[in-house]
């Protein structure tokens, strides 16, 4: 069941849509007739439309869902991990009547894409894991999220010396917007519920990953600090058939920060061929 | 008007690097600054001091829990309670058990009963959350807080006055056998007592089931406030909230004079609001201890408790602190009970880096020249509209 309650956008539409009984707040992008592609969105992201996902709506039909408890999604009784909104997510798949789909996560989304992948490898024709969170590297020192300002985080996320500054002040400014603000701290909420201990990971993932059939890709910006490109090394060693791709000069939102090289490396991937 | 002192038994030996930086003084300031030593000696005197309120005629004595910092050294409030049984006559009030901290609450209702069965009946347990910092102190869903709080208090309750054996399952805690002994002596049990910085969720929760409210590290306007509304919340459950269950903690300092008092609290209130209490509000109040709509307002604002640098002076006018000349704290008091109606004091004579000395004479000035005066003000049985809901 869907119903669109939001005008159409110039490169995608804003529609509610109730899966089980909880309303989210879905972005849809491409044709209708489309392979679907589901974005998981980071625990960061305030629900802004990215420009690559307008993209990947050339070739795909792309489906960005605010997380429940994120957002302007509402909140759903029985999420307390991960584990549970992967099956969610499967759940929602049934909804858009999509038997199967390209999965690409970002960060919380690729703990969410690999954990889903794990439960119904099947409706997974291929899985991209952004900077991707789920799994622990032992080796690897990693900042606590949890004890970090909107400021010091918007720090930590960025490597571009601009788009630093400009994530600093939007930080700062929304100090001065009471509902971006509270957006921001639903999100970090949600995600302190996810995901804080154990720290953003799931000590049981590791000895699941090896169902996952779907090609899949670990794409990184060689300069997260919030999760070191430490983080792909270790995915790699847990999923040995997957690609990787590191992303220089890019932070912990590749997509963001790099979109043009993130695009080629995806598009290849799947299948559509590098950038026009 | 009934009298506690309060503890906090904070580490005043910080190095000069520490102080004067912006670090924090809980989670992380590293324990590596703690001497065993000094904190041995530090043990005994703090001790000494809690059993001198029982000495001069307190009606009881608090202690409390904090972890993983130099703000105060009592990690078990209960192990605090229990050297202090056998050296006092008057109430121990456990400000309180952190209960959602506690893996298993059973643990806190047992200890509990321990101490009230020992001390004859002498304990008042207060049931708190843990502050924010120690939610990353234990690694501690903060999201889950109030909710295991809720569960915790309703069974360690049920515990207290169901006989056992029963089955709880519950969302947090499930348990097969819940059969605490001993049981409390205190029937139906030991008073209960809720510490909070006025949260309106805690005032309504502590008036409906007739809770003693302590109000800890506020200002004026916002203690009356807090006493207002459970007052008023207590109207709406039926009934007229007595002066007793209101309680108001605040640093108290008295010396010979004003200016005395004022000069040499002003250090240690210093000590306490700016290096003791430091840290980033991040850790303060981690992302969902408070509800959305607390948090969009506190962590918005410029200023607050632990996390920006407060003036010891305002600290006093502003009524988080309480110093002066005994003639001066008895009148100040009496204007401040009459405006606000509590009639269960906790003054805090030991803060910041107060010395043993200027401890025993503070606390002496208070119970021999304030104490006595204030006694007859709010006496149980007062009812409690004597404080009428009018701007003061």
């Amino acid at each position: 069941m869907s119903t669109a309650t939001a005008a159409q956008g110039a490169d995608h539409e804003e529609r509610d849509i109730t899966v089980r009984g909880t309303r989210i707040r879905m972005l849809t992008a491409g044709s209708p007739s489309g392979a679907p592609l589901l974005y998981l969105h980071g625990s960061g992201d305030l629900g802004t439309w990215q420009p690559a996902l307008a993209e990947l709506a050339q070739t795909h039909r792309v489906y960005r869902p605010d997380h429940p408890g994120f957002g302007a999604s509402d909140d759903k009784d029985g999420i307390d991990s991960v584990h549970d909104l992967a099956f969610f997510y499967l759940d929602l798949l049934d909804e858009i009547e999509a038997p199967e789909a390209v999965v690409v996560g970002s960060s919380l989304g690729g703990w969410i894409a690999a954990d889903l992948a794990t439960i119904e490898p099947r409706r997974v024709s291929r899985l991209a894991l952004v900077d991707a969170c789920g799994v622990r590297a032992d080796d690897v020192a990693t900042p606590d999220m949890f004890v970090h300002s909107p400021v010091e985080l918007a720090a930590l996320i960025y490597n571009d010396r601009d788009l630093k500054a400009a994530a600093v002040r939007r930080a700062r400014a929304m100090e001065h917007d009471p509902g971006l603000f509270e957006r921001y701290l639903r999100n970090q909420i949600a995600t302190a519920h996810l995901g804080w201990n154990p720290y953003l990971h799931d000590p049981k993932l590791p000895t699941r990953l090896h169902r996952i059939i779907a090609p899949t890709l670990i794409m990184w910006g060689a300069e997260d600090h919030l999760l070191p490109v430490g983080y792909a090394r270790r995915w790699a060693e847990l999923l040995p058939k997957a690609e990787t791709a590191i992303i220089d000069d890019a932070g912990h939102l590749p997509l963001v920060e790099r979109p043009a090289a993130a695009l080629d490396i995806l598009r290849t991937f799947l299948g559509t061929g590098a950038r026009p | 008007m009934r009298f506690f002192g309060f503890h906090l038994m904070p580490y005043p030996y910080l190095p000069e690097s520490h102080l004067s930086s912006r670090e924090s003084s809980w989670v992380t300031l590293s324990n590596a600054n703690f001497d065993p030593k000094l904190g041995h000696e530090l043990y005994q005197r703090y001790l000494r001091e809690l059993v001198y309120y029982d000495q001069m005629g307190f009606d009881g004595i608090c202690v409390n829990e904090h972890h993983q910092t130099a703000y105060g050294l009592m990690p078990s409030p209960n192990v605090t309670a229990a050297l202090l049984v056998p050296q006092t006559t008057g109430k121990i009030a456990v400000l309180g058990n952190a209960i959602p901290l506690r893996d298993h609450p059973m643990r806190v209702a047992e200890e509990i009963a321990m101490l009230d069965v020992i001390s004859g009946g002498r304990i008042i347990s207060g049931f708190v959350r843990g502050i924010g910092a120690e939610y990353h102190t234990f690694s501690m869903d903060p999201t889950s807080s109030r909710e295991r709080f809720y569960e915790a208090h309703d069974l360690i309750i049920r515990s207290w006055t169901e006989p056992g054996p029963f089955e709880w399952y519950g969302k947090h805690y499930k348990l097969r056998n819940v059969n605490p002994w001993p049981r409390p002596l205190q029937q139906p049990h030991p008073p209960i007592w809720s510490p909070s910085q006025g949260s309106v969720e805690t005032v309504d929760w502590a008036a409906a089931r007739r809770y003693t409210y302590v109000q800890t590290y506020s200002d004026i306007d916002t203690v009356k406030r807090a006493f207002d509304g459970y007052r008023e919340a207590a109207r709406r459950h039926g009934y007229t909230a007595p002066p007793d269950q209101l309680g108001w903690s605040i640093p108290v300092y008295v010396a010979e004079t004003d200016e005395q008092a004022r000069r040499e609290a002003a250090v240690h209130l210093g000590f306490l609001f700016n290096a003791l209490m430091r840290m980033p509000k991040d850790v303060f109040f981690p992302a969902g201890y408070l509800t959305l709509t607390s948090a969009t307002r506190v962590l918005a604002a410029k200023r607050g408790l632990g996390t920006s640098s407060m003036d010891p002076e305002q600290l006093m006018d502003r009524g988080y602190a309480l110093a002066g000349s005994p003639e001066t704290v008895r009148q100040r008091l009496t204007e401040f009970q009459r405006e606000l109606g509590f009639g269960t004091f906790s003054g805090i004579f030991q803060f910041g880096s107060l010395g043993h000395a200027e401890f025993l004479r503070s606390v002496t000035l208070f119970a021999e020249q304030v104490m006595p005066a204030l006694r007859p003000l709010a006496a149980a049985g007062d009812a409690g509209d004597a404080a009428p809901s009018v701007p003061g």
